[in-house]
């Protein structure tokens, strides 16, 4: 029976409400005269403590809540794909049709057009025995998705009759019927899952596969595996965002969940305008035919962003359970680390460090956790992923703070973003030094297998330069540049090289935006062999000023952008007139 | 001896009159270069003046057209005000008839809903005394205040507890209507939309 | 809420800091406006923060001082507080609160406007990417502004940030389309000569008649400064999106704002964040920088320039970080460069516009323009990182190219960043200036310029 109560206090999204002994923990409610969606968040006797999805001015102790009887739950079938949502699930499209420019109140959809009809061509036949997670047929959703109906992990599933023949159906026709134990339960195309409760997998795979970004610094120096966990935090003004966009974009994965959770509203239209105009470079079409979005920008009730996170991880193992490899991006996690902290400063709970709340830590870490490489529930056999990114925004760019601190706890790869670094414009501003990955080891069988055997060597051979260049930064802090020996005065060129060359990548440049996993190991191996040479050069007897004047220096730091990764063979060419280079400063010290 | 006098002289003679050469050329040099410099500066100053101008030009239309438009918004105000002494002129002489003790009545109805309780105290002015008083009549547990207010017309309802007050005077209620009079009486100005 | 509204509650349980506790609250809503009767007859605005088991807290704009439990009643007045809004606001001076403060009577409202406004659907607005020209070299070179953007200004007590925001104003106002420009001014807690400046400085532009100002100086309640800036932004945009101007934005100073809102926060008692600030401090800040953008299918625009002090030139403050992670971008003022009389002073690489990469290049500025303007702060960068090693070794221990760069920085801060106050320099002279700097540098330097713009624009020695 739902539960029906009055409103006794009002606090910003906070509403109690009495009368509601029926009610169920984290059951959704719809609360006052104007049908606001909230959700229970505690019950003591017969007041439940409500949060309340949407702005709560106006709102008077005396009107009525009325529960659902359902927790908060996502809709989970075609025509996800390309929609932009609000942190519960409403097409943010759909509302501005009720309430124009600007976002109204107590307003329902749909999450989906449930009259638009799929093709859909089924894989089972009457008679058949589903289980749960069973793919009952496919629709071709977008042109890069083919979206698998699959029973509900939650349904009982049973013997299949009445299943319809190859043809389009909209999201509310009976596709089959399943009957176990004398029950009959119909199928469709979509169900609803609980977005606080993780969906089941059958098996979870260590990740071992590389999530190409085409992103040169986390590709090749911090890399993050398919199924894996990673976090960018960052001062204001560091790239955050660009980064994290350029993850959404490039990344081989088949579908890319984007929450925008408490940022800039700009920066969710910018997605919007940008993504149908760009292409995948694997597929060829438009990038927005693989992602949703999820926004719930900084100045949109704070109650809905706490729920967007999980509204986006489910949507994203939805896809997973299909077979697919989806990418999560959460913009960002401190903002949602805040709404909790502001709903339990409302519940008067007691708080940890900074305000937040003490469950803060197994909050993050149950996010964290829903990544994976997994086999799928049900036949025939899929195996997915979910790789989760999360940003954070430390304030103060301080990463002391309890946000980033618990973060690092719960992910492997690490990318520390760095303000000095963007002051000098050095961007991806991902600091070599304070960054890591956990899946070097687990992903470096993936580069040997597909691209060279000595790219883990390399790797390293790179970054030791940049490793000794950090400690001779400190000498000649204190000395400047000319109390070094030539050794190691090459090692500053060549770690500014690998700096300009490697690690910055222009985001706006057509060709440097995106870079294959080919030119990555090309670049890298190029001036891993000019070091190699220019040691071997002083050995010889050259000087550094030789070398610096070398003209195949620029070359070597312009390639990025002059290099078109479909014009590999132009990098070995490099390579040739390198070693000719390095000869002839050789020779001339011979011959004198 | 005065051979070499002269050769000095001659000698001094002649730097004498290279020096004022070179200074002749000089000065002239930098006269010709000033030339520019100065027609610079001429210019500089033209138009630094014409900004100048354009400056105090653009000034002066601003606030003169700000000006005009602040004197008409007082002019409007003034007649919104007339019309309103004279319109609440006319509601404090209408003629207490059946139809404005129907009025009170509503006027009774409305505040004791409001308030969520008939125990009241209802103040109202020393003419419409009476109608209010044979109002109450439906309203065993309201009494009338013997103060009398100054308003035009209407009640003002507090609890008996003293801890709620509704302010049901014509006077308040054409306060609370009055932007959207205002707007209305300006529109007939033709001022507005 | 009805539409009578406004019955009085004389029960007061408690006045603490800015708040009021009225018990016995039968009919109140949150956000409620509330309009409270002193003993005396004197009235102040106030609003629900909290509503509900016969209490409601109500917070007073204008202050608390001389209220007393017995003799004050709170009227509920059954609407959220609201601006009355039409073209006629134009060349009107109000108070923080929204009344007029011209001594000319009440605005007739074509409309009235809830103040908080409602969030822009993200999805119906339009991406910002229309240049705006201010005439500051540094600003339209390096720092681009676009129509719809939150650029705020991050300066220090005493700096020059008001006459840059003035300059701005003025400038920017006279280039671009035939479309209507507006400028909508809120002073928050700033001295009244501060206020007094930027109105001379629109009026002495000819500006005043499309401006409008709201003006809570230092001496008016500190509460009221919660609405300043929403009232201000009600009215932008209603100039933007029902008028279908464009609309620039100058809220001075944002610290005063934040002050205000610490001072509520903890007269409830609440758990705080960082430095005594609410935990909620990012999400209320966003509710007023987010007003700021452009929408799909209206002509208008609402850009924001928000000038905020930084505690003691802090940036890791709470209020510039959480600023900065909400604007798109900053203009930060240097403390060095201002006491070297540099005007603007501003501290390029630390300064950033988010969406310069948008409004500039081929068709609206010129092609060259990101990758001269890149070149340029990375030589900028450099001559910073010479500088201070030539602290250390000397002049004589650099090398000739560390001398380049030094000439880079010299000419970078005299010719291009300096600029009189007055003087509006068109792109076509901004971008000859970067040229003149990167040209400083030896062609084998220029990284981040492709070879054909090179060609066209180095300017040889």
């Amino acid at each position: 029976m739902a539960a029906k109560g009055r409103i006794v206090w009002v606090s910003g999204p906070a509403v109690r409400a009495d009368g509601m002994s029926d009610a169920k923990m984290y059951e959704t409610v719809v609360v006052g005269n104007s049908k606001l969606v909230g959700e229970v968040i505690r019950l003591t006797g017969d007041v439940a403590f409500i949060q309340v999805y949407e702005s709560t001015s106006g709102l008077k102790p005396g009107e009525p809540v009325v529960g659902t009887g359902n927790p908060l739950s996502v809709l989970l079938g075609p025509g996800i794909i390309g929609q932009i949502y609000d942190g519960i699930q409403r097409p943010l499209k759909e509302l501005s049709k009720v309430s124009g420019s600007f976002i109204g109140r107590g307003i329902t959809t749909t999450p989906v057009d449930m009259e638009k009809k799929y093709h859909f061509v089924p894989s089972i036949s009457n008679g058949d025995d589903v289980g749960p997670g069973n793919v009952l047929g496919t629709v071709q959703e977008t042109d890069l998705i083919v979206h698998s109906i699959m029973v509900p992990p939650d349904h009982p599933g049973g013997k299949i009759s009445n299943i319809v023949s190859e043809g389009d159906y909209n999201l509310e026709t009976v596709l089959a019927t399943a009957e176990k134990d004398g029950q009959k339960t119909p199928l469709k195309m979509y169900h609803r899952w609980p977005v606080r409760k993780p969906r089941p997998y059958q098996n979870r795979y260590d990740p071992t596969v590389p999530l190409l970004t085409g992103q040169r610094v986390i590709d090749t120096f911090f890399p993050i595996a398919k199924g894996g966990t990673g976090s960018i935090p960052g001062a204001f003004g560091t790239g955050k965002t660009v980064t994290l966009h350029q993850i959404a974009k490039w990344a081989d994965s088949q579908v890319v969940v984007y929450i925008g959770c408490g940022e800039r509203g700009n920066e969710m239209t910018e997605v919007l305008v940008e993504f149908p105009h760009l292409k995948d470079p694997r597929s060829g079409k438009p990038l927005m035919d693989r992602t949703v979005l999820v926004a719930n920008t900084s100045n949109m009730p704070v109650a809905a962003r706490e729920a967007s996170i999980y509204t986006g991880v489910t949507i994203a193992e939805y896809y997973r359970d299909m077979g697919y490899d989806v990418v999560l991006v959460a913009d960002s996690t401190s903002r949602w680390a805040e709404s909790l902290r502001e709903m339990s400063g409302r519940l008067e709970e007691m708080p940890a460090e900074e305000g937040y709340p003490s469950y803060l830590a197994s909050r993050l870490a149950e996010f964290y956790e829903r990544a994976g490489r997994v086999r799928a529930v049900g036949s025939p056999d899929r195996d997915g992923s979910v790789t989760l990114v999360g940003a954070v925004s430390p304030s103060g760019g301080d990463f002391t703070e309890p946000v980033t601190t618990h973060t690092m706890r719960f992910i492997k790869t690490f990318w520390a973003l760095d303000a000095k670094l963007a002051y000098s414009r050095h961007y991806p501003s991902i600091n070599w030094m304070n960054s890591y990955s956990g899946y070097l080891g687990d992903i470096a069988k993936w580069w040997t297998e597909n691209i060279n055997s000595d790219w883990l060597s390399l790797r390293s051979e790179a970054y030791g330069v940049l490793q000794r260049e950090d400690t001779l930064k400190e000498i000649v802090r204190l000395l400047g540049p000319e109390a070094l020996p030539d050794e190691e005065k090459l090692i500053l060129e060549v770690a500014r090289m690998v700096k300009i060359g490697l690690l910055q990548q222009n985001s706006f440049d057509d060709v440097d935006t995106y870079c294959s996993p080919q030119k990555q190991y090309k670049l890298l191996k190029l001036l891993v062999e000019f070091y190699r040479r220019g040691q071997h050069a002083l050995k010889e007897g050259a000087s550094l000023s030789d070398i610096r004047a070398l003209p195949i220096v620029t070359l070597l730091l312009k390639a990025r952008m002059d290099i078109k990764d479909s014009e590999i063979p132009k990098l070995d060419q490099l390579d040739i007139d390198m070693k000719e280079q390095f000869k002839s400063i050789i020779g001339v010290k011979v011959s004198n | 001896m005065t051979k070499s006098i002269d050769k000095i002289l001659e000698k001094t003679e002649k730097g004498i009159l290279l020096d004022l050469e070179n200074s002749f050329s000089n000065t002239k040099h930098t006269l010709d270069d000033s030339t520019p410099k100065l027609e610079q500066e001429y210019d500089k100053i033209i138009s630094d003046s014409k900004k100048e101008a354009v400056k105090i030009e653009k000034q002066i239309i601003g606030s003169s057209d700000l000006e005009a438009r602040n004197s008409q918004l007082l002019l409007l105000e003034k007649s919104i005000d007339q019309v309103f002494t004279t319109a609440l002129d006319k509601i404090s002489n209408v003629e207490r008839n059946a139809d404005y003790a129907n009025l009170i009545k509503n006027l009774l109805d409305e505040s004791t809903k409001i308030l969520g309780t008939t125990k009241v105290i209802i103040s109202t002015n020393s003419k419409d005394k009476d109608l209010v008083q044979s109002a109450l009549s439906k309203y065993p547990d309201a009494e009338l205040s013997s103060e009398p207010i100054t308003c035009i017309g209407g009640i003002v309802v507090k609890s008996k507890d003293g801890a709620m007050k509704f302010d049901n005077t014509l006077d308040a209620r054409i306060q609370r209507l009055k932007p959207l009079i205002r707007k209305e009486i300006a529109t007939k100005f033709g001022v507005g939309n | 809420m009805t539409a009578e509204g406004g019955v009085q509650y004389s029960k007061i349980a408690e006045i603490k800091g800015p708040l009021v506790v009225v018990d016995d609250v039968e009919n109140a809503a949150f956000d409620e406006l509330v309009e409270i009767e002193t003993k005396e007859g004197e009235r102040r605005l106030g609003k629900v923060l909290e509503v509900g088991n016969g209490k409601a807290i109500v917070q007073v704009f204008e202050g608390t001082t001389g209220l007393s439990i017995s003799g004050t009643s709170a009227k509920f007045v059954g609407k959220l507080m609201e601006m009355p809004v039409s073209k006629e606001v134009l060349g009107r001076v109000f108070d923080g609160l929204g009344r007029p403060k011209d001594g000319l009577p009440d605005p007739i409202a074509d409309k009235f406007i809830d103040i908080n406004g409602e969030p822009m659907n993200p999805e119906q607005r339009e991406y910002p990417k229309d240049f705006i020209q201010t005439g500051v070299s540094v600003i339209d070179g390096m720092i681009t502004l676009v129509r719809g953007q939150k650029l705020p200004i991050f300066s220090g007590s005493g700096m020059s940030h008001n006459i840059l925001a003035a300059q701005i104003a003025r400038q920017a106002s006279v280039v671009g389309t035939k479309d209507d420009f507006a400028v909508v001014f809120a002073a928050i807690g700033v001295q009244y000569s501060e206020a007094e400046y930027f109105r001379r400085s629109l009026e002495e532009s000819g500006a005043l008649k499309r401006s409008v100002l709201f003006l809570n100086t230092a001496d008016d309640p500190a509460i009221e400064r919660i609405i300043t800036p929403r009232v201000a932004l009600t009215v932008a945009e209603y100039l933007a999106f029902d008028l279908g101007m464009h609309v620039l934005v100058i809220l001075t100073d944002m610290t005063n704002y934040a002050e205000a809102l610490r001072e509520i926060s903890a007269a409830r008692e609440e758990v705080p964040g960082r430095k005594g600030y609410p935990g909620y401090l990012y999400t209320d800040l966003s509710t007023i920088y987010e007003r700021a953008g452009k929408l799909n299918g209206r002509k208008g625009s609402v850009t924001q320039v928000p000038i905020l002090s930084m505690p003691s030139d802090d940036i890791t403050h709470p209020i510039p970080d959480l600023t900065g992670y909400i604007t798109e971008g900053q203009v930060v003022l240097g403390r060095d460069l201002f006491r070297q009389g540099v005007y603007p002073p501003i501290n390029i690489l630390m300064s950033l516009s988010r969406l310069m990469k948008d409004g500039i290049g081929e068709g609206s500025t010129r092609v060259d323009h990101g990758e001269v303007s890149n070149q340029v702060y990375d030589a900028y960068s450099r001559a910073q990182e010479v500088r201070a090693l030539a602290g250390i070794v000397g002049k004589a221990g650099l090398t000739e190219i560390d001398l380049k760069y030094m000439d880079v920085g010299d000419i970078f801060e005299k010719e291009f960043l300096s600029q009189a106050t007055d003087e509006n320099r068109t792109i076509e002279e901004t971008l000859t200036l970067l040229w003149k700097i990167v040209s400083k540098l030896p062609k084998n330097e220029i990284t981040k310029i492709k070879d054909k713009y090179i060609d066209q624009y180095y300017q040889e020695n």
